[in-house]
């Protein structure tokens, strides 16, 4: 008995170790050999572009119509952001339109592959390394692409690009070459990844709580010497704010991402009028921190910290933490700065709706444009119109009707429904024919704001007409009084500078650094925004010597020989 | 059954002796091979988790890419030690060693008494009831993860809104900004480590003293010795073994580290101190992607740890000792 018992007891054990093993272990030596195979053939550079195109007229001729004549089948990359009572991000009411569409259009099936949100990078790496990328990938960061372009464990895109122009109308009528070429390489117009359209450029605004503006009888301030004074009078008359709360007033409010957190105000700072050059060389960081310009920004908050002005804990908090938004919510805060709808995103949840419930229906954050820079504007420097990167992984072997899911995603109609949903369930049209958005329930509710997720080549409210969008946009926040929205869209829209696309080349210096130069940059953000009073230049030398010793420096000069080399002048525009 | 092993086995060795052959090996294997089937398990979890994984060390010499096998994949410039070179030349990684041994050497100077001393006054303890409350007590932390323990950090420490420093400063003093300089950091890293982990460790000090003849003590009792002198006496030196491994244990350890811990009490204020080498390959490695690099670094960090593992063994034998092998 003992025997036996000993015998099922060591195989069960054995069974259920192989169990847990196989899944995990077995694919790993198999699936990278299969890829090795096609990676070789389009990593051979001279002969890549005609083999691209040698399958290409071989998929040509079973499209007929736009459609496979054998249904396709291809997985698509799609956020997961776990959202409390959200719908299930691969099976709802807009994954259903996507499938039926492609199915009907292309004979293509289409299938989601979850990814959560935040760990997005470190998804696709496993991802990839186990050869179950999805066929379409999408991420933020085109380091990453890089990088694993450098691996050859990306197709280029160009030759399908460039060969399927004809079947590819949607995508080509809504990026168009600025997008598309964007990242292509100026010499062999390789491009490893297509970039999404940003369709509203709004960046960082500032807000401010009208009502203790009202209840302190301030105007709104339109100089940094006003905001400062109104910052200095909430805290003064804390007491008559929060009453017993008084104590956990925050006038301003950064938080430990201070490049993005105080963005209006550090730009400020800058010369609106620099050249692209200068602008591109210190460019690297989007959070301006090399820019000439940003040390007097910091010196100022510096200035604010140690007066007791700002949020005492702000660089103990990282990124996805709570901590400062439930201030905001419970009333604690008095201004901030951040995107531009910032208070209203999340519905039910948001800061606004939060704070009505909470502190009372006159409490509401509205937008200011009180940084002045030196030319009496009130400069914004905006990105470019680029946003998420779209690149096929080497294992997709289906290229093509990857290619026209993105032309079918790209289509104005698919955008419309997938932003707005369906009248009576995630809208109402208005009087004077404004989409109003309302809350949705069930499989109706948008996960991301606009479905932003599902549409991996927009950004922002794109409607089939731009007069329904600009009327719309104001009521895109459920409850939200319109007239604010459209203030700080107008505000957002003061004075900005759009990026332009330098095609300087590959910087090498810039390859592998990227997240070791951003914790950087926040350290010395941090660090500099509380250093004790006289320190402060002492902490933001030293913390800018380590910044460019750790790879910036190198980032400067390579880019300011790739601008000389390409570039005879100092501006571009 | 071990005894039944020991008579087969001598059995069998008798046996052999007697008359050479395959015969009784396999009578002996026959016999036990249950027992076998089930060292199998571990020892494949071993091989498939352990060993196997060993080959992709390789990475460390060679120019990572995420799509082809290991063996493809082409080989690191300067005789594959391209980004051992590398490491070396960096600052963050040179700052990120320094700050692991220093780290490690203060947990092991603060912390490794700790559990000693507590599991010497536990034992003291002569009501039950209370010993048993207090073990309890200080084993809970053990089961908290660092991010909860980051969590509670905050709660008490941080310089506003912290329990602690409300109470400071509700009674006239000054706050004490606990995580957000490097010194205060360090401190609190140390404190929270050596809380989070003594009242488990002690654990294993217990055992070995409930090791411990009773007749010893009752000997001393009759030659007049007081509780000090018992525990310096008998307590210590019948613990000593096992101290000593533990020692060597965590020397083995001094340049590696947890992950967890550093990473969830790190900030922005302090990570001139607070980068060790586990958070380095972590940010450098897999957010940065450069898999090779990290891999030299982890070989790298290996290495030194066998180092220091044997060297710790070899002392410890030369001090008479009986060191682990």
């Amino acid at each position: 008995m003992k025997k036996l018992l000993a015998l099922v007891l060591a195989f069960v054990m054995l069974f259920s170790l192989a169990a847990c093993v196989s899944p995990s272990v077995a694919p790993e030596p198999a699936a990278p050999e299969e890829q090795a195979e096609p990676e070789k053939e389009e990593a051979a550079e001279p002969a890549e572009e005609a083999e691209a195109e040698g399958e290409a007229e071989a998929a040509d001729s079973e499209l007929a119509d736009g459609k496979f004549a054998e249904t396709r089948h291809i997985t698509v990359e799609i956020y997961d952001r776990n959202n409390d009572g959200g719908s299930d991000p691969t099976n709802n009411m807009y994954t259903e339109y996507i499938k039926n569409g492609m199915l009907e259009k292309h004979n293509v099936e289409v299938e989601f592959v979850a990814v959560p949100r935040w760990t997005e990078v470190d998804d696709i790496n496993t991802h990839l390394a186990a050869g179950t990328a999805p066929d379409i990938c999408v991420t933020y960061s085109y380091p990453t692409i890089k990088a694993y372009a450098d691996m050859d464990a990306v197709i280029n895109l160009r030759p399908f690009l460039d060969e399927y122009k004809a079947e590819l109308p949607n995508l080509w009528n809504w990026l168009g070459e600025t997008n598309l070429y964007w990242d292509s390489d100026p010499n062999d117009g390789t491009t490893w990844a297509i970039e999404a359209k940003l369709a509203n450029m709004n960046r960082v605004i500032t807000f401010v709580r009208k009502d203790w503006l009202d209840a302190l009888g301030l105007e709104e301030p339109a100089t940094k010497e006003q905001f400062h004074d109104m910052l200095v009078a909430f805290k003064e008359n804390a007491d008559t704010l929060l009453g017993d709360d008084a104590d956990k007033i925050v006038p301003y409010s950064v938080s430990f991402d201070v490049g993005w957190r105080a963005a209006t105000l550090i730009e400020s700072f800058l010369d609106p009028d620099m050249s692209d050059k200068e602008y591109y060389v210190n460019g690297f960081d989007d959070r301006k921190l090399t820019q000439n310009g940003t040390k007097e920004a910091v010196r100022l908050l510096n200035e604010w910290y140690n007066e007791g002005l700002m949020w005492d804990d702000f660089a103990l908090y990282g990124s996805g933490d709570t901590t400062e938004d439930d201030m905001m919510k419970a009333g604690y805060v008095g201004a901030f700065s951040h995107n531009w709808d910032y208070p209203w995103r999340g519905g039910d949840d948001s800061i606004a709706a939060n704070l009505k419930r909470l502190v009372g229906e006159d409490a509401k954050y509205i937008a200011i444009d009180p940084f002045e820079d030196k030319n009496g504007g009130h400069n914004k420097f905006l990105a470019g119109p680029i946003d998420r990167k779209v690149f096929f992984p080497i294992t997709n072997d289906e290229p093509l009707a990857s290619m026209l899911y993105l032309d079918f995603i790209s289509d104005p109609e698919t955008i419309q429904f997938l932003q707005i949903g369906e009248e009576g369930v995630t809208h109402n049209v208005l009087d004077d024919g404004a989409i109003e958005i309302i809350a949705a329930t069930g499989d109706a509710i948008q996960n991301s704001g606009m479905n932003i997720d599902y549409t991996i080549t927009c950004n922002g409210l794109h409607l089939l007409t731009d007069e329904l969008t600009n009327k719309s946009l104001a009521h895109t926040y459920a409850g939200i009084d319109p007239e604010d929205v459209l203030r700080a869209n107008e505000i957002a829209k003061t004075d900005t500078r759009v990026g332009i696309n330098v095609q300087a080349g590959d910087i090498e210096a810039e390859g592998g650094v990227g997240d070791t130069l951003s914790s950087k940059r926040d350290q010395v953000y941090d660090l500099a925004v509380k250093a004790a009073e006289g320190e402060f230049d002492a902490v933001w030398d030293e913390g800018i010597a380590d910044y460019l010793s750790s790879g910036g420096q190198d980032i400067i000069d390579e880019r300011t020989a790739a601008w000389d080399a390409v570039y005879s002048s100092e501006n571009i525009r | 059954m071990d005894r039944g092993g020991k008579r087969v086995y001598q059995m069998a060795r008798t046996r052999k002796n007697a008359v050479p052959g395959k015969k009784t090996g396999s009578a002996y294997f026959r016999r036990y091979y249950q027992l076998y089937l089930l060292l199998l398990v571990p020892l494949l979890y071993l091989l498939i988790f352990k060993y196997i994984p060993m080959w992709y060390i390789m990475i460390a010499f060679k120019k990572y890419s995420i799509v082809s096998p290991v063996i493809d994949m082409k080989w690191a410039k300067n005789h594959g030690f391209e980004y051992f070179i590398k490491a070396f030349r960096s600052k963050d990684f040179i700052v990120a060693l320094k700050n692991t041994i220093t780290l490690n050497l203060l947990d092991l100077v603060c912390g490794f008494p700790v559990p000693i001393i507590f599991a010497l006054v536990l034992n003291e303890i002569r009501m039950k009831r209370f010993k048993k409350a207090v073990q309890t007590i200080t084993y809970m932390p053990h089961f908290l993860s660092w991010v909860v323990i980051y969590g509670l950090a905050l709660q008490l420490f941080a310089p506003s809104t912290g329990y602690v420093n409300l109470l400071l400063s509700r009674m006239g003093w000054k706050t004490i900004d606990f995580l957000g300089t490097s010194r205060n950091w360090v401190r609190t890293y140390i404190g929270l480590g050596i809380w989070q982990s003594f009242g488990w460790n002690s654990i294993i000090y217990l055992a070995a003293i409930a090791g411990i003849s009773p007749e010893l003590y009752e000997a001393a009792s009759v030659d007049g010795a007081g509780r000090f002198q018992k525990m310096w006496h008998i307590t210590l030196p019948g613990i000593r073994s096992t101290i000593i491994v533990l020692l060597i244990m965590a020397l083995g350890n001094i340049i590696g580290s947890g992950f967890d811990r550093p990473f969830a009490l790190q900030n922005n204020l302090v990570m001139d101190r607070a980068e060790v080498i586990a958070t380095y390959v972590y940010k450098a490695g897999i957010k940065g992607s450069q898999f090779s690099l990290t891999a030299a670094v982890g070989l790298f960090q290996s290495v030194v740890n066998v180092i220091f593992l044997l060297g710790a063994n070899w002392l410890s034998r030369r001090f008479g000792e009986r060191g682990i092998w």
